[in-house]
């Protein structure tokens, strides 16, 4: 029954997804917290394009994908939490929230124009949207390994002032955390996180392991660091199911391990209700 | 909660031989790292004094003008005035967060905001002790993590309102007096000798509200000047001065002789409801707000 699991190419793609799940526990809370869910993914599906471009001009995938993320992060999906008015903050976020959309399908309308039309590399759009988690390369797992790390670092560091922020903006800045640079760096690593988890679930899937887990969890926890530990677990627990059913069944990865994590997130949500 | 000798408040903190109540024991009774006790000889000491500001937003005309008053240490002044007549405009000028366009304001004292619970998220995952944490954030620079000495002071704080043994009980489930007591501890950690409080009684029931009026008065009676906004003139004519704004100054003095029908009128713009006096004796009492939110409290 485990012998999918004896085979080097399932092992790597099981250690980057364990890679992985620490960084959906450590950023994905913040990224539920803070409501980014939405922001996440259009970070994701900004990385598209970029990493296209990269790939037709022959220059490190990654860097083209994360600076395309976050590019789009820091412009488009601007923390409307980091102002203070709340009736403010709300009007804005309905603005944001259009513009991420608009920016989403912009984004993805030109990366299948570049790919299929200028670079003719059409055949990895598909392992772009979707992942290509059977075919990882040691690069993909450093760069899963850095993001998690960072993560990490950087949810000790400032997860104070992430949740002051987020707790009450206007009383955040009477307490005299005026600086956006905190938020300014969750964005970042909202950006960085997103690239790194394309080469797993791909652009379109990045919201499966950052932000479903942490909404999972969200419904069972009241701590942050339980919350995290939680969720870190569950990203883990649902990968490693994801991957051995995509194997069984010749399903794809990315996609199978979207939907073990949705249904785990609808039971989590019946079973409180019915409690 | 009683008073003990020198003011300091001998609450929870005393009584359970809890973490804080401990390293309490262990410094000078009523004394802690984060709410150092304001010196208390000679003359009252003035925390803040207003002349003739004027406050406006960065695009517009001001909001509020003409005002003029002090605080000094020791004394609690309610603040009346109707919705949108400059209250938080006030508090926001006196928080720093809004620069006079005219008159002078000085502020020896920090000032630090208690605002209005529901303005938080109560649905989020953090304790009592969490968000009394976020007052020590100022004193830090913005990478740096809570130190223990963070912790000790957030911790002493806490013991202060009484809610030691509610350090880890998680904020969005505490009552609304209890959660109003955590913001006054984020405040005191902040070191401050000026508490501004937006409503601190609305929605309160009777022995919530007591409770806070009783901490509110021991905090005075240690030095701290507070100002609080309130729609309740009941409360407001048991304090030690109030300050009547409708877009400007109306009136500020001690409460009896300043609360006058025609100071109301002014204050709340003509709208405000005399009730029939049965006795004759009281007119004062039978005057209300628009605003004014029943819920029905001993004042202090």
């Amino acid at each position: 029954m485990l012998e999918p699991f004896q085979l080097p190419f399932v092992q790597r793609a099981l250690i980057e997804l364990l890679l992985l799940a620490v960084l959906a526990g450590t950023l994905g809370c913040w990224i539920v917290l803070r409501g980014l869910a939405f922001a996440t993914h259009g970070a994701a599906a900004a990385a598209f394009p970029g990493l296209v471009l990269a790939d037709g001009l022959g220059f490190a995938a990654a860097l083209g994908g994360f600076g395309a993320a976050l590019l789009f992060a820091l412009t488009v999906g601007g923390l409307s939490a980091a102002t203070g008015d709340p009736r403010a903050a709300a009007e804005q976020r309905e603005g944001h929230d259009a513009r991420t959309a608009l920016v989403l399908v912009a984004a993805l309308a030109i990366g299948v124009v570049l790919a299929s039309d200028v670079f003719h590399s059409a055949a990895s759009v598909e392992s772009l949207l979707f992942g290509s988690l059977l075919a990882i390369g040691p690069a993909d797992v450093r760069l899963a390994a850095a993001a998690a790390v960072v993560a990490a670092i950087a949810s000790a560091l400032l997860g104070t002032r992430w949740l002051a922020t987020g707790f009450d903006p206007a009383a955040a800045r009477t307490l005299g955390i005026r600086s956006h640079l905190p938020d300014a760096l969750l964005l970042t690593l909202v950006a960085f996180g997103a690239v790194a988890t394309l080469s797993a679930v791909g652009a379109l899937l990045a919201t499966a392991l950052l932000v479903v887990p942490a909404a999972t969890t969200r419904l069972l926890s009241n701590r942050i660091p339980r919350w995290q530990l939680a969720t870190t677990a569950l990203a883990a627990a649902e990968g490693t199911a994801g991957i051995w059913l995509a194997v069984q069944l010749n399903a794809p990865p990315g996609a199978t391990i979207a939907v073990i994590a949705g249904t785990a997130f609808a039971a989590t949500a019946l079973g409180k209700a019915a409690t | 909660m009683t008073a003990d000798p020198r003011g300091g408040v001998r609450g929870a903190a005393a009584d359970s031989a809890d973490r804080a109540g401990g390293r309490e024991d262990a410094r000078a009774p009523g004394e802690d790292p984060g709410c150092a006790r304001p010196e208390r000889t000679g003359p009252a000491r003035q925390l803040l004094r207003a002349q003739g500001i004027a406050v406006a937003y960065p695009s517009g005309q001001p909001v509020l003008q003409d005002v003029t008053f002090e605080l000094t240490a020791g004394e609690r002044i309610a603040v009346l005035g109707p919705n949108g007549g400059g209250k938080t405009t006030l508090f926001r000028a006196l928080l720093g967060e809004l620069r006079p366009a005219a008159g002078t304001l000085e502020l020896p004292a920090r000032c630090a905001s208690v605002p209005q619970t529901e303005r938080s998220r109560l649905d989020y995952p953090v304790s009592a002790l969490d968000v009394v944490l976020m007052g020590t954030l100022p004193n830090r620079a913005w990478w740096r993590r809570p130190s223990r000495a963070d912790r000790a002071a957030a911790q002493a704080a806490l013991a202060r309102v009484a809610l030691t043994e509610h350090a880890d009980d998680t904020y969005g489930e505490l009552s609304g007096g209890q959660r109003q007591r955590v913001l006054i501890a984020r405040a005191l950690v902040q070191n401050t000798q000026v508490l501004l409080l937006d409503e601190p009684f609305s929605g309160l029931d009777t022995a919530s509200a007591t409770r806070l009026e009783a901490l509110l008065q021991t905090l005075a009676g240690e030095g701290r000047g507070i100002l609080m906004a309130t729609h309740d003139l009941e409360q407001a004519r048991g304090w030690d001065r109030v300050l009547c704004l409708n877009g400007s100054q109306i009136a500020f003095g001690v409460p009896a002789p300043t609360l006058t029908h025609d100071v109301l009128a002014a204050t709340y713009g003509g709208a405000i409801v005399t009730l029939p006096d049965p006795d004759g004796t009281a007119p004062h009492q039978a005057i209300l707000p628009p605003h004014h939110h029943h819920h029905d409290h001993a004042p202090g």
